[in-house]
This record gives C-alpha cells, sequence and structure tokens, in this order.
C-alpha cells in the first residue's frame, strides 16, 4: 500500500496524527481529513460493494453527492449505516465498517450477481414477484419467501437495534436573511445583507467556509482563494448580527420561509463536552432566503464508469487541494467542457500527474489548449472513453474517436495506462431548496442543465446556483441579490478565460456490446434499465423513477439525475424539458431520526403530574400512565397481584370509606354574564336553572348528534360556574368550546380558561365518607341538608379552603373534595388522619373502574365516538325545551337504527374474567364464532357481586337482557360463556349514594 | 396558612450543573410566593381595565399587543386579546383587583395554584430558550416587559421579558416538574446554575 499524501498542500493538519480502523484494519490521517481522503492517502481505493451487483466501488464525488463510498460507522453497539465517506471527519477512536458485502469487501461472495446481471434489470420486482391468481403461489406469497434473502443479499447498510445514547437538540431561530452556502457567493451575499444591519444566518454544510473556492486554482484579492474566504468568513462571523453555523446542512424549505437544517455539532469529536449534542435540529424562521447553494458536477455515463478510480473531475481536484491526497499517480480526465481544464491547471500545479485529456468536442479553446500543454497533458479532442478496465482499481482505459454531433463512436480502441480518471459532464445546479420550495425548474439550453424555478416566496439565488460558473460573474450577482442597496467593492479576480458550457453529450454508446454503463450509482440503476422502462411504457419522469429507483437512497439523484433524463428523453425523442425532472423532495441530505426526534422522548416528554404524585410513588402506588397523566393503578402490597389489590381497594370503599385522586379531570372556569346561556347550548340539558351552589351532571354531543363528552358542572356564582369534564377530553372540551365562543357565537360575553391545574381534587367514597368529612372539615356542616346530593359547600381543611361537593362516580355516598394545588398533598394527608377510625384507604384507577362498572356508569370507553345518547341509556337528559349541539341529529336515521348497540352489562358463567375488546357471540365453537353482535368496553372482577363482569355494547341491548352469549377474544384465546344483564349491576335504586 | 407545596419536588437541586466547570451560562430558579391573577377584559372595556390594573398595581399599560411592566416583584403583561397576567408578591393582589375591577368590565380568576414561575436568567438565556420555545427572544421582536403566549412540547406556556439576560416562565403547574428537567437538560450545554 502506497501513501498518495502530496508532498504538500491541503487544509489537513499534517503535523498531527490521527487514528481510526476501517472494516477492522488500523490506518491514520491528519485533522482535517474525511474517511475518504486519509482512506485515499493510504492507498485504499475499493470503499464499498453495490446495492444489487455488489460491484466494487471506490470515492466518486467529495461532498454530499456521493453515491458511492458510504460506510457504517460503529461506536459501542451503535452501528449509524450509509455514512458518507466523503463527508465524515476522522477522529481517534473513529471505528468504521463497509457495508453491503460478504464476508468481506476484498472477497464479497455476493459479487456473484454480476453474472445474473439481467435478472436484476428494472422491474424486477414487479415482474419476478407478481404471483399468480391461483396455485401455492398465489398473490404475493413468492415474494415473502423471498424477500428475506433478497433482503439479504442487496441493499445498503444495516440499522443497529441498540438505542442510540446520543444526545440531539432541536433550537429556533428567527433572521431577516438566511444565507444557504458559503462560497464565494453566498460570502458576498452575506456581507452585503449583513451590512445592512439585517440580522443574518450563514448556514454552510461544509467543516470550513469558501466552497469552490476552498479547491482553486484562480486567485481573489491577488491571494488563494482559500484565504480569501477565510478572512472573509472569520470578518462576517465577527458581525453582532450575524450567526455563521459550519457543518450545517439545510436539508427543507417550507412554506412561510420556514427551512430546516442538521447542525453537526460534535460527530466529528472523539469527546463531547457535558450537555453537548451530537447533532442540532435547527428550524429557521427568516424574513428572505437567499441559496448560494452552488453546483453538482455531473458525471457521464460511459461503459464501465463505476469502477474505482472513476470520479468526478471535481473530486480529484478537491482531494488534491483540499486534502492534498492525490486520486492517483497517473490520472486522465474526460469531460465535455472547460471546467475539466480548470482542475487539470489546479492538480498540475498541486503536484499531480495528468496523462491526458480526453474531450468529446472537436475542438477546443485555446486556453484550454495551453493548460494541457502547460499539464504536459495529452489532449484527444474528438474523443470518448469507451471503456475501463479494472479489478479493485482502475488500471486502464479504452478511447475511441467520437463526434459530439451525432454522438456516435468510431475507429480503433486505444488503451491508456491511468489509476484514475476524472469525468465532467457538465454542471448542474444545486436547486434542490429551490425546487422544494415550489415551481419548475427551467431548462437552460447553455448550461444544459436545470435552473431554479422563479420564486414563489421571498427567496433568491445567487452563483452557480443560478447558472453562473466563473468567479467574477458569480461575486457580482451575490452582491446585488444580497442586498439592492449594496455598494460593496469587488474584489479583482485572477482567472482563465474558460467556457462552462457543455457540449450536449451525456452517454457514450459505443457500437458494439460492452460494459455496463451506470446513470444511478446508488442503486445500479443502468443507461440500458432506463432505456427498458421506456420500452415498457414507464415514459413519465415520475414512472421511470418508481419503476427503476433512479434518483432514491441517500444521494436523493444528484449525480444520476440530469444524465438519466437525458437518456429517457433521447429514447422518446424528445428534449430534456419536454421530458421534464421530478421535484426535489426534503431532506437534501440524510437526517437521522434522533436529530428528528430531538427530546420528545422518555424522561424528557411531557409528564403531567397531580399534586399528590409524590405522595402516591411513596406509598406503593403502582402508576399508570393515561396520557401525559401519571395515575396511580392500584396502591399494592408485596405479593399482591393487581386484581387482588384493586379488589382490596374496590371492597373498602363499599364497606367504608377510600379516597381517589381525581385532579386530572378536566376543570373549566366559565364566567360572564352569557355563562349560563353557552352551557344550555353546548349541554344536552339546562344549566341555567341550576341553582347557586349546586352541581349537575351533564352529557355534551357533537355536531352529529353522537355522545361527546360527560361530567359534573358547578354553578359557582350567578355568572360563574366550573365545569368538568373527563380526564382524556379536557383538551378537546376546552377546544369545543373556544370555537363556538370565537366563530359561531362571538356576541356571548363569556370568558373561558383552563384551570385543570389550579385544583387539586380528591373523591372521598363510601358509607362512612360522611363521617370522614365531618371529622375535618371547619367552617360548614356536611350534613344530608346542608350538603345534600349535587350541594356544594365552601370550607377548610387544617385551615386550608376547599370546595366540597357531593357527587358520586361509584355509586356510594361520596364528595369531590377541591383544594388549590398547592395544598393538595396536605389536604390528601388531612383526609387520611380524619379516615383512619374508619380504616380509610387510599384507590387507584383499577378498583375506580370497578366501581363505576358495577354502577353501570359510562366513561370515554363507552362514549367512544359512536354512541349515542339512547345508546348509553341517556336520552333522559335530551332537554326538549331547548336546541344544543347536536339536537338537530337525533332524528337522523341512523341515530333511530333498531339494531344499533346499546349498553348492557355481563356476568361471567364460567367465574373467569371477561377480557376486554372481547366481542359478543352466539356460538359456543371458540375457534369459529359466529358474527359479532357487540363488544366489551370494560371488565373486572366485581367484589361486591362476588362474579367477573362487564360492561358490553351489542345490538338490541335491553331486549336481550337475561339471554346468555360468549365473550370471545381470539387474540388471547378466550371464549366465555355470559348472561346478559343490565348495566345497573350494583345498587339500581341509587339509594347508596343519595343515602 | 400553610405554604404552598412546590410541584418541582426532589427535582429542584441548588447548585451547578452540566458544562459549568468554565462558568455558568443561565441561572434558573422558581420564584414562589407570587399571586398570578388573570384578568380578561370584554372587548369593549380594554381600556378602562388597563386603567384599573394601572390603579391597582401602579404598572401603567397601554393598549398594545404584549406591551407588559416590570417593577421588582410586580408584573403585568398581556398575552392574549384583552387578556392579562398580573403577577405580585401579594397575597392580597386578587382583592385590590377585585375592588376596582367589576364584572361588567372583566372577569378575574386567580392562577396561583395553577401556574409555576421559573426565571431563566444569564447570557445564555435566549440560547437556552430557543431550544423549547419557538419565538424569537431578541429583544427587537420581544421588547423588554413584553408578554407572549407560547409553547413548549405543544403545552401552553406564557414568557414575560424581564431584562437583557432574564425571562419568566409561567408553565402549568401539573408539567412543571417535567419542564424544570427538560429546562435542565436544554440548559447544561452552557452550564447552569440553580438558585
Amino acid at each position: 500500500m502506497t501513501s498518495s499524501r502530496l508532498p504538500r498542500g491541503g487544509r489537513v493538519e499534517r503535523s498531527k496524527s490521527v487514528r481510526f480502523t476501517f472494516d477492522g484494519k488500523a490506518y491514520s490521517g491528519h485533522p482535517g481529513d474525511t474517511l475518504a481522503s486519509a482512506l485515499l492517502a493510504s492507498g485504499i481505493t475499493l470503499f464499498g460493494r453495490s446495492f444489487k451487483y455488489h460491484r466494487p466501488r471506490g470515492v466518486f464525488a467529495a461532498g454530499s453527492d456521493e453515491p458511492n463510498a458510504l460506510v457504517t460507522v460503529l461506536s459501542g453497539d451503535v452501528r449509524e449505516p450509509n455514512v458518507r465517506a466523503t463527508e465524515l471527519e476522522i477522529h481517534d477512536g473513529l471505528v468504521t465498517q463497509s457495508q453491503n458485502r460478504f464476508p468481506s469487501l476484498d472477497h464479497d461472495f455476493m459479487a456473484i450477481n454480476q453474472l445474473a446481471g439481467p435478472l436484476f434489470s428494472a422491474g424486477f420486482y414487479y415482474k419476478t414477484f407478481m404471483g399468480p391468481a391461483i396455485g401455492p403461489l398465489r398473490g404475493t406469497r413468492f415474494w415473502m419467501f423471498c424477500e428475506k434473502f433478497i433482503r439479504r443479499a442487496a441493499g445498503l447498510g444495516k440499522a443497529g437495534t441498540a438505542p442510540d445514547p446520543d444526545r440531539y437538540e432541536r433550537m429556533n431561530a428567527w433572521c431577516d436573511v438566511l444565507v444557504v452556502g458559503s462560497g464565494p457567493a453566498g460570502l458576498i451575499a452575506a456581507e452585503a445583507a449583513a451590512g445592512t444591519g439585517a440580522r443574518v444566518i450563514i448556514a454552510e454544510e461544509r467543516p470550513l467556509p469558501g466552497g469552490s473556492l476552498l479547491a482553486s486554482a484562480e486567485t481573489i484579492d491577488g491571494r488563494d482563494p482559500s484565504v480569501w474566504a477565510r478572512e472573509k468568513a472569520a470578518a462576517l462571523a465577527a458581525m453582532p448580527n450575524v450567526r455563521f453555523l459550519t457543518r450545517t446542512s439545510v436539508w427543507g424549505y417550507y412554506d412561510g420561509n420556514v427551512l430546516t437544517a442538521i447542525e453537526h455539532v460534535s460527530d466529528f469529536k472523539p469527546n463531547r463536552t457535558k450537555g453537548q449534542p451530537r447533532q442540532r435540529h435547527w428550524i429557521i424562521r427568516t424574513g428572505k432566503t437567499i441559496l448560494a447553494t452552488g453546483a453538482f458536477e455531473r458525471p457521464m455515463v460511459f461503459p464501465g464508469n463505476d469502477c474505482p478510480g472513476v470520479m468526478l473531475a471535481d473530486a480529484v481536484r478537491r482531494f488534491a487541494l483540499e486534502y492534498g491526497v492525490a486520486a492517483g499517480s497517473n490520472v486522465t480526465l474526460f469531460t465535455n467542457n472547460d471546467s475539466a481544464y480548470e482542475a487539470a491547471r489546479a492538480l498540475s500545479l498541486a503536484g499531480v500527474n495528468i496523462v491526458a485529456i480526453v474531450d468529446v468536442r472537436a475542438d477546443v479553446s485555446g486556453a484550454c489548449r495551453d493548460i494541457a500543454t502547460a499539464a504536459n497533458a495529452e489532449l484527444l479532442t474528438g474523443h470518448a472513453v469507451t471503456g475501463t478496465h479494472a479489478g479493485k482499481t482502475l488500471s486502464s482505459i479504452t478511447v475511441q474517436h467520437f463526434n459530439a454531433e451525432t454522438c456516435r463512436v468510431s475507429g480503433a480502441p486505444r488503451e491508456i495506462r491511468t489509476d484514475c480518471l476524472g469525468v465532467s459532464g457538465g454542471w448542474s445546479p444545486a436547486i434542490h431548496l429551490a425546487s422544494q420550495a415550489g415551481g419548475k425548474p427551467e431548462w437552460d439550453e447553455d448550461l444544459q442543465a436545470f435552473l431554479p424555478p422563479e420564486p414563489n416566496q421571498n427567496w433568491v439565488v445567487t452563483g452557480a446556483a443560478a447558472g453562473y460558473m466563473d468567479t467574477i460573474s458569480v461575486l457580482s450577482d451575490a452582491a446585488t441579490k444580497g442586498s439592492a442597496k449594496s455598494r460593496l467593492i469587488l474584489p479583482p479576480v485572477e482567472a482563465p478565460m474558460l467556457d462552462a458550457s457543455p457540449a450536449p453529450v451525456f452517454q457514450i454508446e459505443p457500437s458494439a456490446k460492452s460494459q455496463k454503463a451506470f446513470v444511478d450509482f446508488q442503486h445500479d440503476v443502468t443507461a440500458d434499465d432506463v432505456r427498458l422502462a421506456y420500452r415498457e411504457g414507464f415514459h413519465s419522469v415520475e414512472h421511470l423513477k418508481r419503476y427503476t429507483t433512479l434518483g432514491m437512497a441517500t444521494d436523493q439523484g444528484k449525480t444520476s439525475n440530469v444524465p438519466g433524463l437525458a437518456i429517457m428523453a433521447d429514447a422518446r425523442g424528445i428534449s430534456i424539458p419536454e421530458a421534464g425532472t421530478t421535484r426535489f423532495r426534503p431532506p437534501f441530505t440524510p437526517v437521522s431520526f434522533g436529530a428528528l426526534a430531538g427530546e420528545r422522548y422518555g424522561d424528557l416528554r411531557p409528564h403531567r403530574l397531580t399534586p399528590m404524585h409524590d405522595w402516591h410513588l411513596a406509598n406503593g402506588a403502582k402508576m399508570y400512565e393515561a396520557g401525559l397523566w401519571h395515575r396511580p393503578m392500584i396502591y399494592g402490597s408485596h405479593g399482591e397481584t393487581v386484581e387482588q389489590a384493586y379488589v382490596r381497594e374496590a371492597r373498602a370503599v363499599r364497606q367504608s370509606v377510600g379516597i381517589v385522586d381525581v385532579s386530572t379531570l378536566g376543570k373549566i372556569d366559565i364566567q360572564g354574564p352569557d355563562a349560563a346561556e353557552l352551557l344550555d347550548r353546548v349541554y344536552t340539558n339546562m344549566f341555567s336553572t341550576l341553582p347557586v351552589g349546586k352541581a349537575r351532571y351533564g352529557l355534551m354531543l357533537r355536531e352529529d348528534g353522537l355522545a361527546f363528552d360527560d361530567g359534573t358542572t358547578w354553578r359557582l356564582g350567578e355568572t360563574q360556574f366550573l365545569m368538568t369534564t373527563t380526564t382524556a377530553n379536557a383538551g378537546p372540551v376546552m377546544q369545543h368550546l373556544e370555537y363556538y365562543l370565537d366563530c359561531i357565537w362571538p356576541e356571548l360575553r363569556v370568558h373561558l380558561t383552563s384551570v385543570t391545574d389550579v385544583w387539586a381534587g380528591t373523591a372521598v367514597a363510601g358509607p362512612k365518607a360522611r363521617a370522614l368529612l365531618e371529622a375535618c372539615v371547619t367552617g360548614t356542616k356536611v350534613d344530608n341538608d346542608t350538603l345534600p346530593f349535587m350541594g356544594i359547600v365552601h370550607s377548610k381543611i387544617e385551615g386550608v379552603p376547599v370546595m366540597v361537593c357531593r357527587l358520586s362516580f361509584s355509586g356510594e355516598l361520596a364528595y369531590e373534595v377541591y383544594c388549590g394545588s398547592g395544598y393538595g398533598t396536605r389536604v390528601w394527608e388531612a383526609l387520611l388522619t380524619a379516615g383512619k377510625p374508619f380504616d380509610v384507604m387510599p384507590y387507584g384507577l383499577e378498583a375506580l373502574g370497578t366501581l363505576r362498572i358495577e354502577k353501570g356508569h359510562v366513561t370515554g370507553a363507552e362514549i367512544d365516538g359512536r354512541a349515542s345518547a339512547h345508546d348509553l341509556h341517556l336520552d333522559w337528559m335530551l332537554s326538549k325545551k331547548k336546541p344544543f349541539i347536536g339536537s338537530a341529529m337525533l332524528g337522523r336515521e341512523g341515530l333511530k337504527d333498531e339494531n344499533r348497540l346499546s349498553l348492557v352489562g355481563l356476568v361471567s358463567l364460567d367465574n373467569q374474567a371477561i377480557t376486554g375488546g372481547s366481542h359478543i357471540v352466539t356460538d359456543a365453537r371458540p375457534r369459529e364464532p359466529a358474527d359479532s353482535f357487540g363488544h366489551v368496553t370494560a371488565a373486572c372482577y366485581s367484589p361486591a357481586l362476588g362474579k367477573y363482569i362487564a360492561l358490553a355494547l351489542v345490538k338490541h341491548g335491553t331486549s336481550m337482557i337475561g339471554n346468555r352469549a360468549f365473550a370471545t377474544d381470539l387474540l388471547r384465546g378466550r371464549h366465555c360463556p355470559v348472561e346478559i344483564v343490565s348495566h345497573h349491576m350494583y345498587d339500581p335504586e341509587g339509594s347508596r349514594m343519595h343515602g | 396558612m400553610a405554604e404552598l407545596q412546590s410541584p418541582i419536588g426532589s427535582a429542584y437541586v441548588t447548585g451547578d450543573h452540566g458544562n459549568a466547570a468554565g462558568g455558568v451560562g443561565v441561572t434558573i430558579r422558581e420564584r414562589i410566593g407570587l399571586s398570578i391573577i388573570q384578568i380578561t377584559a370584554w372587548s369593549d372595556t380594554i381600556p378602562e381595565v388597563l386603567t384599573a390594573i394601572g390603579s391597582a398595581t401602579g404598572l401603567v399599560l397601554q393598549n398594545k399587543p404584549g406591551l407588559g411592566r416590570v417593577a421588582g416583584e410586580k408584573s403585568v403583561f398581556g398575552f392574549a386579546p384583552g387578556r392579562y397576567f398580573v403577577v405580585a408578591a401579594t397575597p392580597e393582589l386578587e382583592l385590590r383587583l377585585r375592588s376596582v375591577i367589576s364584572a361588567d368590565l372583566a372577569t378575574i380568576i386567580d392562577l396561583t395554584h395553577g401556574r409555576t414561575v421559573i426565571r431563566v436568567s444569564g447570557p445564555d438565556a435566549e440560547w437556552v430558550l430557543s431550544k423549547l420555545f419557538a419565538i424569537d427572544f431578541s429583544e427587537h421582536a420581544f421588547p423588554i416587559a413584553y408578554g407572549r403566549a407560547t409553547l413548549h412540547h405543544d403545552i401552553h406556556a406564557n414568557i414575560q421579558h424581564i431584562d437583557d439576560e432574564t425571562f419568566d416562565l409561567y408553565v402549568f403547574r401539573t408539567f412543571a416538574r417535567s419542564f424544570w428537567k427538560t429546562l435542565g437538560h436544554a440548559a447544561e450545554e452552557v452550564g447552569y446554575k440553580v438558585e
């Protein structure tokens, strides 16, 4: 292995060494190297195996457009696949691995796929796995059989399964001007904008500013352009109104001038400081966007164009000038335009040997000839590369005469010994973000490329991205587009007079059968595949993309898009703009899921805790996450099952008294002279008649007449109500009310405020509930006269002001005690202390559910968006004296259907549990039950009844009472005989709660 | 009466945290002992309500979206049309406001128990808060003393800009501990002190 590091040049720190591994072997490079440059410097040219054919592939580009050199980065058990070696900065301890090979990169068994190439042409999956209508392989069965083998044989990197330990952050930013890119255009545009005092953010995807100037042999202001760029960037970064983000890829452009970017904060560091994220996801809202995204060099399509050693001419130049690495010891350039001559000049000055320049054009300018002569390179005009010879790296190429007018190859082939072929097929402005923003790209005949569409938001495109391909034009354009007020004095530029307009040559088709010619390297799409798609009727570029996968995967067609379109246009006999182009979509470069998820998982996602949360934990509560809330499920004793615990708790409530945390109930303060009128309109029953100091159970319907939510609403004053909602519907009910007040009834003088967080709520339930309150409530009596059913009193417990309302969800004599949340634990503990003589017991959600199932009270399980008031036996709450939301729809046919499901109770007949979600069937055969005529909504063991019971919604509910059926649960293998009973299974007269 | 229990609980750990070796970027603390009163004027009574708030608190406001005033522990700011937070370390604040604001002018609700006020101050306050809130914290977009209604993790919160480097965050009490942890996590990068 020989080093390809040039004796001088590049921006790596040659005095320092960095050690890393690739496929288990140790290598070293310098700070500033990418994995690609460091491996190339170490003589490595084989980086990976291709997607389908497992062909050997090397580095092709030098930046985010790299389609081939994808590696997996390993960190402990974590593996990140498909990282571009051309962007991966090396650091001490970096561990990398090549992809899609077995057992090794050098000896890949699956390379046998190359022999079966014709089988794997475009549409392979569709043709092979569309099974017959009948037979053992019908439908997708054959695909199901083959899938695992195919997935193992083809693909890119393999994602890991270990949790990602890294931290990611989200950042919101505002600016007047966002400049994307810090090449010559970006720097000048940013300077012009910042000079006006505007707040400017500059986002540069690479570690260093400068873009194309980092690998330029021109001079700006008499200096190395990379030095000019560095100084310009430093001056900008020092301005108080400028934020300069490097290693930041802007990947999405959305409406309202919102752009998204990923900043690689510490990917490149061996160690991170405490709290430092790996990546930061920026959401940038900008007044104006300046897209100075440059251009991507594109390849030409010719036989054998994918072997290691064939790369973009610009990449060869960048490796030499940016990293001091010669991509080959004898480099040949193949081009259809002048930019390769600029590359030749830069390479020659850097000390890279140029063997020849092969140009498809019959003639070239004097400037080009001068460069070829100065570089001591043979100039072969009117020639094209028609083949390559390579094992794991390029050894020679074949060239033949070529007529750029007819695109015909002729004459005898000639072999040229070369180990690196730099190809330039012209330049494609990086219009991805502009395309995402909207509009149709416009074809430029001179550049043979798509230019950005007309802006539909406040954005401009400048520099090479706008089609300006020489530095002088770029600077001038950028100054103007940076700010119309700009009075920048632009620096002088010294550059050869070259023309970036390419000859319209995209593919070299040899006359005889030859090697494969690849269009999309990442997905192994060949020119023949594109033509096959045409022959099979997939003419549209959208169909072409989907049929062949051209332009998909991690590089999103940065190098393949235009050549693919050109070949399709040629096949169809139309021009490229007539063939059109697909619209680019986010992301411009791959974005990790970690960065998108940010910090909205685990302990960092929102958790909602009641005021008594710590008490629950300290007293053995097993918590249950109900939406964002954490609620006690049971207070378990050692060795007790959940069922044993809730049965114990529910039994205590029925026999004596229990308390439960009901702080999670939605609570809405409703104030104003029209508050009662609002409630009359949203509830099915009347609230304007409710006296002050009383509460009433209310039912809301949706506009379509189906039940929406229920709860009690307390009249605290003539113009003030406290509405309670179910825990789950607190938000939707608030939105519902706000919508009606804002949009439908703006004339009502009512204000709404969510006060869920203001009040801590404790329900005290059981025959001893009143006695418990009498022991701790001061300032008022709580007897039946003072505090009747649905009455409210204001009093104190241990000096803390409380509101006590007598209402019951459990079916027992019960009260809800509300106090300010800051006193929640204090009042909770005071209630427990007062209840000690009665063996008061805290109970959780499971017992709460048990008590209400026994009683037949409904919750969200029954008010499920499909049930009507009638279905739930709540039609007694539908006022006939007033209209209310949903009343107009109550008479519709669907709600009158006698086959509707309605609420019943079930009792298990085999003394085993009924499982929630079971279907109600009549058939006794467990394996093939007949049609379902209902389902279980909630189930439990009833300590009061000594049976397993359930609530269910069934057809002809009430008339089915007394019948027997089965509750069948095919998932859990349960087929339970049940008797259908009234949903009021416990104390149907209500004597206990009214007592 | 007993002291109000902080919802932050054991998550409130005083001292330096995160990358604080080279100094802290922000200091955070819970402001306790405040009365937080929400006043909502009717659409045709806003000027009278602002006058009344001024007479009760000495904090005179103009009718301008988001405008606020800060004077020591007292503050007031608007965050929705006709809707204001009036805050002071005075238990009698609600009574004082009710004495000058009748039901004809506005509705009044005491949210003291429902909100937790977290003060974030320091040179990196904007940086840290920008990780959590999608609003522009720069002074020209969010002037000192102004208030905002915004969201963290899709959950409502209010923010008042107190001075160059200080913001008061009003978060729902039931989310306060969760938010406190998230805030600390976001501040680890710059180092933070809990007072």
